[in-house]
């Protein structure tokens, strides 16, 4: 019986020394933060990403002992809802990358991020002043700034030259040297245009151009003195179905990155995509960039300015809770340094975000020059529709709709009538 | 043994670890999740009563949560009518063939051991239209449609191919409860059968049906169950796409917890995920009438 004792005894402090094994002892060491990323950081191919990932090994050189930074990465699909359950589950990780708009707005409206303002402008004013004016107007919320950017793009119509001379094309300039340049590459034996509606948004940014070009005014909807169910709504979703004629037989199932790669290895003579796509075609297909042109979205006879652009930033946001705010503003300031802002334009083919950079143009890829030269010419920007919304579900609803529309299951007049009754209910009342 | 079983005290100790973890990790959190049903609650800030608004949007309002529903529905049935019907076939061939029944027993059972995850990454590599079947049949000059792409009909091709694929991969997993039973079921009545002239179809009728119907109803039920809540193949295949029309609620509440943060509404889905599965187990039990016969 004794002895039983002894062993049910000796057991039983095992079991509580296990126990008291496993909670973790804060050693003596570098200070341990996270950052949460939208790609993997390990296999991709896409040469911004691997930017971002040379940023992260020279912090940890740099700051050997002091900080240590380690990446959270998921691929892009699964990325919000991912960073929402660590949120969720209080484990926010000490930094974040994240969209502009309805994206931004919930995590800012819960309290999620930390309010930069204080930092940026009295206890880093240098850092600060060195950004492009205006590049925080869509991170500032009653006036204080949630986050910081590290690279600008703009959504634009990439092009194969050598599937263009074949066909004998022209670079469009007008919707309906668009459609025609369309019909001659299709009758050469040739994909005119690569767009995914498996990826929503990928098709709702042609919508975004669409919808702009017609006249349609974002804020005129917001504040409900203009609807959904507009005439120039309504004829933008038309000539998306029009357009939608010349995109590859799998769009409504392709990913971005499949209608991307479709474009880079020359199935498809035209991409409309954001300007981050150079870094995804370049590094994927080196050989491409000497046949890779660069116009803007064309624009619509008689209707809106053509030369507005579709733009957006890149944006960190530190958690509000992270207990390492020195250790996330190393991390910050070296995403938005000298070598990684050389880095993001000459390799990456994004548009840095600082002032007073000098870009070596015959390193860059050719198609960042490109964009410069259209955006020298743009006379005004927006965002991406579904990020300019009232939320992210009536960012969904529109891209929804819009997809809609394309796979022929609603009338442009039935798809605007449906994000239209969404605001009804959930925005404007 | 019998006087541990006498002491009340003692089979209250050994029952509380279990009745703990019950309590702790299953009846709260389904009283929880009634209440945040009933509440407007974004995970990050706390929830605020709103009655059963969730559920009206749910059923009157939600287009996407009517296609889930409709998915959830036609896959349980699928699932319920094939895996039962061709599992107990299975089941049935396999006991009565003399050789090599182990062998097929475990190619029919090893689908159903392996990861739904992978399972659906693969076969979404098969129906790839630039890289899998439609491939094949380009050889004998066939045009394969677009099978996780096309959005036409009541039920869209992308779902039937889903539940094909649910089918090979969980029919294994019928077959083998079903060989246990049949099993089980004395030689002797069947040749008694066979003495009184009954044909094989005959024995199958009167004898093998009727003495399997209590694994019927376990299968059925954990059929019915595991279709209603299914998720991963969905996931894997077409992350519900496209455009939504192969969504089921499994990942219409991922959606809504956890890309909208819409905690409370996606309580609301589990709510009547919850209801669906009891009304579906105690329909089977209700419908599966179980004689009890003495041995």
């Amino acid at each position: 019986m004794k002895f039983k004792k002894l062993i049910s005894v000796t057991l039983t402090a095992a079991m509580a020394t296990g126990l008291f094994a496993a909670v973790p002892v804060q050693a003596d060491g570098p200070e341990e933060i996270t950052w949460m990323f939208w790609d993997d950081l390990e296999a991709t191919e896409d040469l911004v990403s691997k930017g971002y990932k040379e940023v992260l090994d020279r912090y940890n050189e740099t700051y050997d002992g002091q900080y240590h930074v380690t990446a959270i990465t998921t691929n892009l699909e699964e990325y919000d809802g991912k960073l929402n359950a660590l949120v969720a589950a209080g484990q926010t990780p000490d930094m974040f990358i994240c969209n502009p708009g309805p994206n931004m707005d919930v995590y800012v409206n819960a309290g999620v991020a930390a309010d930069l303002t204080d930092i940026l402008t009295n206890q880093e004013a240098d850092w600060y002043s060195s950004f492009t004016d205006g590049i925080f107007e869509r991170m500032t919320y009653d006036g204080k700034i949630m986050a910081v950017p590290t690279n600008f793009a703009a959504a634009l119509c990439f092009y194969n030259t050598e599937i263009f001379d074949a066909a004998g094309v022209e670079v469009p300039t007008t919707y309906t040297e668009l459609l025609d340049a369309c019909q001659k590459i299709k009758d050469a034996g040739y994909t005119p245009i690569s767009c995914s509606a498996g990826t929503a948004w990928c098709l709702s940014m042609v919508a975004g151009y669409l919808c702009d070009r017609q006249g349609v005014d974002l804020a005129a909807i917001a504040d409900h003195t203009a609807n959904w169910t507009d005439d120039n709504c309504i004829e933008a979703g038309k000539k998306l179905k029009e357009l939608s004629q010349y995109f590859q037989e799998t769009a409504a199932g392709d990913s971005n990155d499949q209608a991307t790669a479709n474009f880079y290895n020359g199935e498809a003579a035209i991409l409309i995509q954001g300007s981050w796509a150079i870094a995804q075609i370049n590094g994927n297909n080196p050989d491409f960039e000497s046949k890779c042109g660069v116009f803007q979205f064309p624009g619509i006879e008689g209707a809106n300015d053509p030369n507005r652009m579709i733009v957006k930033t890149d944006n960190l946001l530190m958690s509000a809770t992270t207990e390492h705010q020195d250790a996330v503003i190393a991390l910050m300031k070296m995403f938005t340094d000298e070598t990684a802002q050389k880095y993001t334009a000459e390799i990456g083919g994004k548009i840095p975000i600082v002032k007073d950079l000098e870009i070596d143009y015959d390193k860059a890829p050719a198609q960042l020059k490109y964009v410069q030269d259209i955006l020298a010419n743009a006379t005004g920007t927006f965002g991406f529709y579904n990020e300019s919304l009232a939320s992210v579900e009536a960012g969904d609803c529109f891209d929804n709709a819009m997809v809609d529309i394309f796979l022929d299951n609603q009338t442009p007049e039935e798809a605007f009538q449906t994000v239209q009754t969404f605001y009804e209910e959930n925005v404007w009342e | 043994m019998d006087k541990i079983l006498k002491d009340k005290k003692a089979i209250f100790i050994f029952i509380a670890p279990a009745l703990i973890m019950f309590i702790l990790i299953l009846v709260i959190p389904i009283f929880q999740m009634v209440y945040y049903s009933l509440c407007d609650y974004a995970a990050l800030t706390p929830p605020e009563f709103i009655g059963l608004a969730n559920y009206k949007k749910l059923f009157f309002k939600d287009a996407t949560f009517r296609i889930a529903l409709k998915n959830s529905i036609f896959f349980m049935l699928f699932s319920a009518v094939t895996q039962q019907v061709i599992g107990i076939l299975l089941a049935v061939f396999l006991t009565n063939i003399p050789k090599g029944r182990n062998v097929f027993k475990n190619i029919y059972y090893l689908p159903s051991v392996l990861s739904s995850a992978a399972l659906g990454l693969l076969w979404a590599f098969m129906f790839n239209p630039k890289i899998g079947i439609n491939q094949l049949l380009a050889q004998f000059g066939i045009k394969g449609p677009l099978w996780l792409m096309d959005s036409k009909g009541f039920i869209v091709l992308p779902m039937w191919v889903i539940a094909f694929v649910a089918l090979w991969q969980y029919v294994g997993q019928n077959m083998m409860l079903y060989m246990a039973q049949i099993t089980g079921i004395s030689k002797d009545i069947y040749e008694a059968s066979y003495v009184d002239g009954a044909s094989k179809p005959a024995a199958f009728r009167y004898i093998t049906l009727p003495l399997i119907k209590p694994m019927m109803v376990t299968s059925l039920s954990l059929n019915c169950i595991g279709s209603l809540k299914f998720f991963d193949l969905v996931y894997n295949m077409t992350q519900g796409g496209p455009n939504h029309r192969t969504e089921v609620l499994a990942t219409e509440l991922y959606a809504e917890g956890f890309n909208y943060f819409k905690y409370g509404y996606a309580s609301a889905i589990s709510v009547v995920l919850l209801v669906m599965c009891l009304i579906v187990t105690l329909l089977v039990k209700k419908v599966i009438k179980v004689e009890t016969y003495e041995s």
